[in-house]
């Protein structure tokens, strides 16, 4: 295109002209201006203070961080509302009442899970509503009212368990203490005749921090007559019942016994009355007789069968070799050796094994002939102290009597008939007595329960006549069982054929002084008045018998 | 978070439109029962709550006169974040540490009052919480 344009300029500018500069002067003359006269229209103001200055820098800087601040501030204001409203809105969602599908409830009631946690949960819930002290009471006001009023002679009942579904009409068989928590006892009950669903036998373990359930209910197929725990494993509970089999509950499991003997004829089939753990913890046999004499040998974890059975036979009974044991009971100490009460009322002396010159089995030479019924209960003293009484055993019976014993020393063994003498009879009851047992810590206690509902505490040391304690605990109804805690004695179970469990807690008498011992060594030769040792008494000698 | 709320003695209606005049026994087998009714027998409970855990909080029972309701479902969501809030607690304080200690029991003492919170201690998450008024006269 350029080259276009140059080529038309050299074209056009051939012909040249010079021109010539000719020197002209002019005037110049200024006439002044015509005045324009214009007319505007003004509007009158005062003149406002505000320089309008242009605005530094800095300022424009400034304006503009503010600005931005309060469009932010703005922003975050709207975020804010907009979050209230959702959190309303959720709220509201949330108020919405929607409706749990039946569907959703029945699954969650028939979990299996479900149901223990509502156990185990009502079960903690209902021992903090029992807890009564008050761990935020403030000891600096108020004025507290006088504490305990009693002293030191008094049994005072601490809680009477009872549940109405479980224990209604039935009675307590037996009773027991756990041997590793103290507030846990146990008891068996028989049949309730009144109806046909429920099971024949339970077996309840209560706690005393839980009044109103038991902690445990174990069921059995036929009346339960004897329990107790197992003193080597805190979770197993064994149970007698009327038809022989013995059974094993475990308190991890629910009601059904984990282990059962058979009912056959290498076990019982006699009601199981006696039951009793002897051994150690490595080596422990449960002993249980039966009221055919059968007395067997039981290793816990095999009911299968016993280890070893025996037959307890009376050769020499002028009227029939069978022996109904109704009791059963070892020294401390002894393993082998045992004694047992009889529904005839006479108590012998029997050997799980043969030892040096006596043979398994009954002892039927030497006869502990004193009660005139059968023998309800029978109870050693325990192996405690300085002083050892562990020959000194107790019986009561449906005679009216509780009877004490000295048992006859076993390096000398009889060979012909002999009948042993009780040291001294109680006579104070008035009605049959169904069970005897010595205090565990105190050597000159031990408890009494008969028929009538009363509940006797005995103190050998202070009275030998009459009972130190004597409280009548359901009038009227007897009271079947005692059985001491295994501690310190405190609190005694009473087993009430009302399916009622009575906790009675006798206070500081379970407490025993320095000189208990040596004052029951005494208070028994007191009793004995001067007669020799047993193994030489005749037949109507002396005896201190305390008449009414 | 939904909630649900059963009222007691008004018929119910179900999604499905069936309506269960039902009182408090659903299909809650009879021991259960009872043992409710022993509880809330006491002479000091007020009354209980049993809710499910798991993202809405939802009531599954209630009785007593304190958790009609309203004031119901503000202790339910109260409890439910109470219960969080412990447990998310002892998370922290474990820390990577692995073992969480969980909670066993919770007994909150106010004034006038005092809740006993038994949660389950299932390892998962579909759990019950469990609620007991109880008053306490000072």
């Amino acid at each position: 295109m350029e080259d276009l344009i140059r080529l038309r300029i050299d074209s056009i500018m051939t012909p040249r002209i010079v021109p010539d500069l000719v020197e002209v002067e002019q005037e110049l003359f200024e006439l002044p201006q015509k005045e324009r006269v214009t007319y505007n229209k003004e509007v009158q103001t005062m003149t406002s203070e505000s320089e309008t200055e242009t605005p530094s820098e800095d300022d424009i800087r400034e304006r503009i961080l503010r600005e931005r601040e309060v469009a932010e501030a703005e922003r975050l204001e709207k975020e804010k509302q907009l979050e209230e409203e959702s959190a309303r809105l959720d709220k509201e969602i949330e108020q919405e009442i929607r409706e749990m599908t039946e569907e959703e409830r029945n699954s969650i009631f028939s979990a299996p899970d479900f149901l223990d946690f509502v156990e185990q949960s009502t079960k903690i819930v209902q021992r903090a509503l029992n807890d009564n002290y008050d761990y935020t009471r403030d000891y600096t006001i108020g004025t507290e009212t006088g504490g305990d009023d009693s002293e030191g002679r008094r049994v005072k009942r601490v809680c009477a368990f009872w549940d109405e579904h479980h224990c209604k009409n039935r009675s307590i068989t037996d009773v027991d203490w756990s041997p590793k928590y103290p507030e846990l006892s146990c008891a068996s009950y028989n049949k309730n005749p009144a109806t046909i669903n429920e099971p024949d036998g339970i077996v309840a373990v209560w706690n005393m921090h839980l009044l109103e359930r038991p902690e445990f209910i174990f069921h059995s197929q036929s009346d339960v007559l004897s329990v107790t725990f197992s003193p080597f494993h805190s979770n197993l509970v064994f149970g007698g019942t009327y038809s022989g089999q013995i059974l094993l509950w475990d308190t991890r499991s629910k009601h059904l016994p984990v282990l059962k003997t058979p009912l056959s004829a290498s076990g019982h089939t006699h009601p199981v009355y006696a039951m009793q753990m002897v051994g150690t913890q490595n080596a422990h046999n449960l002993i249980t007789s039966s009221t055919d004499g059968m007395v067997c040998s039981w290793l816990v974890d095999m009911l299968a069968q016993p280890q070893e059975t025996l037959e307890l036979v009376h050769a020499g009974h002028n009227k029939t070799g069978e022996v109904a044991i109704t009791c059963l009971d070892f020294p401390d100490n002894e393993t082998t050796t045992f004694w047992v009460g009889t529904e005839e009322g006479n108590v012998y002396q029997a050997n799980r094994y043969d030892r040096a010159g006596a043979k398994a089995g009954l002892n039927q030479y030497d006869v502990y002939k004193g009660h005139s019924g059968p023998v309800m209960g029978l109870d050693f003293h325990p192996l405690i102290g300085p002083v050892d009484f562990s020959d000194l055993f107790l019986t009561c019976s449906v005679d009216w009597t509780v009877k004490l014993w000295r048992a006859k020393s076993l390096s000398k063994p009889s060979t012909t008939v002999h009948h042993l003498h009780p040291l001294y009879s109680f006579e104070e009851a008035d009605d049959y007595v169904y069970d005897v047992k010595w205090h565990p810590t105190q050597p000159a206690i031990f408890g009494s329960v008969d028929g009538s509902g009363k509940f006797d505490v005995w103190n050998l040391n202070i009275d030998t006549e009459v009972p130190v304690v004597s409280t009548t605990v359901s009038s009227g109804r007897a009271i079947n069982k005692l059985r001491w805690d295994h501690k310190e004695g405190r609190r005694a179970a009473l087993g009430g054929s009302d399916g009622k469990l009575y906790i009675y807690d006798i206070g500081d008498m379970a407490l025993p002084r320095e000189s208990e011992w040596t004052d029951l060594q005494r208070s028994i030769a007191g009793i004995m008045g001067g007669n020799q040792s047993n193994g030489t008494l005749d037949g109507d000698s002396a005896r201190i018998v305390a008449g009414r | 978070m939904s909630l649900k709320s059963i009222p007691t003695n008004h018929s119910m209606l179900n999604p499905e439109g069936q309506s269960t005049n039902s009182t408090n026994a659903h299909t809650l087998p009879p021991e259960l029962e009872q043992t409710f009714t022993l509880l809330t027998s006491h002479r000091s409970v007020l009354g209980y709550l049993l809710l499910a855990r798991g993202p809405p909080v939802a009531i599954i029972r209630h009785s007593g006169v304190v958790f009609e309701g309203e004031q119901g479902r503000k202790y339910a969501h109260a409890v439910e974040r109470i219960v969080e809030s412990v447990h998310t607690g002892l998370e922290e304080v474990a820390g990577d540490s692995g073992e969480v200690d969980d909670i066993r029991f919770m007994r909150i003492r106010t004034k006038r009052h005092e809740l006993l919170i038994s949660p389950d201690t299932a390892i998962h998450r579909q759990t019950l919480c469990y609620c007991i008024f109880y008053s306490v006269s000072v």
